[in-house]
């Protein structure tokens, strides 16, 4: 390539850099550190007012309680990469619970742990197959899926709660356990955390994924199967959430006939605040699960400083569209032209 | 300056990072005149067109709009100016009625009555003579279809110029004819038109005068009566580009890589052609004459009958993944809807399609990711030297290249190059040019897709015109000249040379 070497000695001529302009360091710094700062700043408040808020037991309990809701948002995150919706995730995990709970007495835990999960990844099959080749609207499927597995789930469990046998300590072991001073799940959901984060920056599923969710059209034209990377996204999304519904199990030795869309919530508020970590401007699952730490150290937070419920609520809205309108503002396109 | 012109420019300029792509262009379109514009690609046509539309702001000269200087920032200063531009791809609302998409954001009142709006359409309609159902949604329309209706939404915006961009591209016989009727229509309205076409019989129909550009400056302007192919021809044609002129030495090996029989599409006549390895075809003709179905059926983007054989075996290509996966390499013109990922980096785009290469253990390695993308940019000079930066921040030149890039190593046997330097600073273009020879040098099958006959030349070893679907030239390059094949483009007729 001698003749590109001499093309390239005459100044690159084609090296126009459009729509750069340097912005001032403050803006830069707050891009990428914006969110993680605002984390920080509100943990610290919490410390200055609740001596009990740094404890080591408090951060435990923060991490405990957030583990259902963490799996759920990981997996949310990979359906909001490819570009898609799916607003059944939380009663996925209500399925699950309670096609665990079920098995348990027919074939044993572990084989009812591998069913609960197939079943998971079927019902994220069917989303994924129907907002493809079915050539339906995300939301619309998955809001159907939603009220779907509602009546499945009542329909299961005939409306009362299944309770676990409390001879499975092996399986109670996993919600329950402890190894040291850490929950099992506590390093379940950090495995999970590892292994999702490496499929979705480190891996040709994640990188295609991501791609079908920039630009499906260039996904098709380079010869990406666009149909089957959106359906791998919503199969992980409905596993992940199983992986929950398998602790929620666990943890609770039972499985409840109703519940779960409180998931969903707190899933779509921590996948759209963790897009502003780094300032990466789009979902990312180390956002999601930092996303998600700050919704529950902020309840945390105020229950121990006494705010009543009404106003943990409030608070934990005010931030998200703060820190999600904040991040707009750094990152300002020329032109917004898309409102979901 | 004369008192009925409209809009004046006065040594326009504009420069692209040192290469300048007007360099000083004087001349006015006429109130109520069709002014036709002409021109090779690269010439400025387009440039010129984007800074009275407010996509691009001059680097110097000025515009005067009814004698009266005027600055012209943005697309919203064109409209507001009354300066509208019909382009190939019309956009339309599409889930709306034909109506509701010809009144969109001229509805009178609050409540707006769906009869009425219906009424309105239907109005305009029969005045300028489309004889589309208003009713339809904008969804089911035929491209061409979509095309005309486009036209009448501008019809009620009071604009005092509309610049149409190859607007016969997509449209047969008997549509263009209501294309020209409903210029005149406009035309009575004192709507000046300036009508971008490679094609000489429709100029010549159409055109009160015709402006020439070559090189970035203005070749001529002449009246209707002095347009004639020999003189637009012999205007167009820059000989002094000199510094752009690469040529294919003859690079074909004896091998046979491609081998085309009776490919036939709704649009296009039946085709056989063969390309060996290091072999560069060239294809040219008007836009929407036939030369994209070729690609439309080798890329799997649409189908065709025939048979296609890649290596002596026949293969069946009925989706991109098939035809990458037979070895065809299909590098699309349209960079920014179909082959780049605009959000993910540099090296992420480049690295797509070689990503089974640069993993350990089921894991892409990060660092070989970057190795591979930083070697990649090197070789084809992708500036600034930064895998890591968004790709929507790079020039459209290194966008292209990055689109090559990404193609470099994916060992095809065949690639198909669509317009590989449309709107690629000119600077850019050389460097394309290299790397597509450097393919070829080192055996691959290429198929050169390019309305500019001035780069056909350049790149092939053979070449064809298609025109209105049909084959209507087929020569070695070294038998073609430029004013013919540019003859042959413009007028669709087989010549006496063809082989």
């Amino acid at each position: 390539m001698t003749d590109t070497a001499t093309a390239q000695g005459q100044g690159t001529p084609g090296g126009t850099v459009m729509a750069e302009k340097r912005d001032p360091l403050w803006v830069r710094f707050l891009r990428t550190w914006g969110t993680i700062l605002v984390i920080v700043i509100t943990a610290i408040g919490f410390g200055l007012s609740s001596e009990w808020f740094f404890t080591v037991s408090n951060f435990n309990n923060i991490l405990f309680s957030m583990i259902v809701s963490c799996l759920v948002s990981m997996g949310l995150t990979y359906v909001v990469i490819a570009g898609s919706f799916d607003l059944s995730i939380g009663l996925t995990v209500t399925t699950t619970s309670i096609v665990t709970a079920y098995m348990i007495p027919e074939v044993g835990p572990w084989l009812a742990i591998v069913v609960a999960l197939l079943a998971a990844c079927l019902i994220g099959f069917v989303n994924g197959a129907l907002v493809t080749y079915g050539r339906l609207s995300g939301i619309v499927v998955t809001l159907g899926m939603m009220f779907v597995l509602g009546g499945i789930n009542i329909f299961m469990t005939g409306g009362y709660q299944i309770a676990v046998d409390y001879g499975e300590l092996a399986f109670r072991y996993i919600g329950q356990g402890k190894i040291g001073m850490i929950g099992v799940p506590v390093l379940v959901l950090l495995g999970v955390f590892i292994l999702a984060h490496l499929l979705a920056t480190k891996t040709k599923a994640g990188h295609y994924i991501t791609a079908v969710g920039d630009n499906p059209m260039a996904a098709f034209y380079s010869g990406i199967k666009v149909y089957t990377w959106v359906i791998v996204s919503f199969v992980l999304a409905a596993l992940l959430s199983g992986v929950g519904g398998v602790i929620l199990t666990s943890i609770s030795s039972s499985a409840q006939p109703v519940g779960g869309q409180g998931y969903l919530l707190e899933a779509f508020a921590a996948v759209f605040l963790g897009a502003t970590v780094l300032g990466k401007g789009k979902p990312h699952i180390l956002g999601t699960l930092l996303g998600v730490f700050f919704i529950y150290m902020v309840n945390s937070g105020m229950n121990m400083v006494g705010f009543p419920f009404a106003a943990r609520q409030l608070f934990a809205g005010l931030i998200l569209i703060l820190a999600v309108g904040a991040n707009a503002m750094l990152n300002r396109e020329e032109i917004h032209l898309k409102f979901i | 300056m004369t008192a009925d012109a409209l809009v004046e420019f006065r040594g326009l300029e504009k420069e692209f990072s040192g290469t300048k792509a007007l360099k000083g262009v004087s001349l006015e379109f006429r109130r109520g005149e069709v002014h036709g514009l002409l021109g090779e690609n690269g010439a400025g046509k387009s440039t010129l067109i984007k800074i009275l539309t407010g996509v691009y702001t001059p680097t110097g000269g000025e515009i005067l709009l009814e004698g009266k200087a005027v600055k012209i920032g943005s697309p919203l200063d064109a409209h507001k100016l009354g300066l509208g531009a019909v382009y190939q791809d019309a956009e339309l609302v599409n889930s709306f009625t034909v109506a509701q998409n010809v009144l969109l954001g001229n509805e009178h009142g609050f409540v707006i009555s769906s009869k009425a709006v219906h009424d309105e359409a239907r109005r305009i309609f029969s005045e300028i003579g489309i004889e589309v159902d208003v009713e339809r949604k904008a969804s089911t329309l035929s491209a061409a279809e979509m095309q005309l209706v486009t036209l009448a939404t501008l019809f009620h915006r009071k604009y005092k110029l509309i610049v149409l961009d190859e607007p016969t591209a997509r449209l047969s016989g008997k549509e263009v004819e209501l294309l020209f009727t409903i210029i005149k229509s406009f035309l009575d309205q004192g709507i000046t038109i300036v009508y971008i076409s490679h094609r000489l019989g429709e100029i010549k129909r159409i055109c009160d005068r015709v402006t020439i550009l070559r090189g970035g400056l203005v070749s001529a302007t002449l009246e209707r009566d002095e347009i004639s192919e020999d003189r637009v021809t012999e205007l167009m044609v820059d000989r002094s580009r000199s510094d752009l002129d690469t040529e294919n030495p003859g690079l074909a090996q004896d091998r046979m890589v491609l081998e085309v029989e009776n490919l036939r599409t709704e649009k296009l006549k039946p085709l056989s052609f063969t390309v060996r390895a290091g072999e560069v075809l060239g294809i040219t003709g008007p836009v929407g004459g036939g030369m994209e179905q070729v690609e439309h059926a080798l890329g799997g983007i649409g189908g065709y009958e025939g048979t296609v054989k890649v290596n002596g075996k026949v293969v069946s290509i009925d989706s991109p993944v098939a035809s990458r996966r037979h070895g065809i390499s299909l590098i699309p013109e349209d960079r920014r809807k179909q082959a780049l990922f605009p959000n993910l980096t540099m090296a992420q785009n480049i690295c797509l399609p070689v990503l089974s290469t640069l993993t350990r253990l089921g894991l892409i390695r990060t660092s070989l990711e970057n190795g591979y993308a930083d070697g990649v940019m090197r070789r084809l000079s992708v500036y600034p030297h930064q895998p890591a930066k968004a790709v929507k921040f790079f020039s459209g030149g290194n966008q292209q290249k990055a689109v090559i890039g990404k193609w470099l190593s994916a060992e095809s046997d065949v690639y198909i190059f669509v317009e590989p330097t449309s709107g690629v600073d000119v600077g850019a273009i050389k460097e394309i040019y290299d790397i597509i020879l450097h393919m070829a040098r080192e055996g691959a099958a290429i198929i050169v897709i390019s309305s500019s006959v001035k780069e056909v030349l350049s790149l092939a070893e053979t070449v064809f015109v298609i025109h209105d679907g049909d084959l209507v030239h087929a020569a070695p390059k070294a038998e073609c000249t430029h004013d013919q094949l540019l003859a042959i483009a413009m007028r669709g007729r087989t010549s006496v040379a063809a082989a």
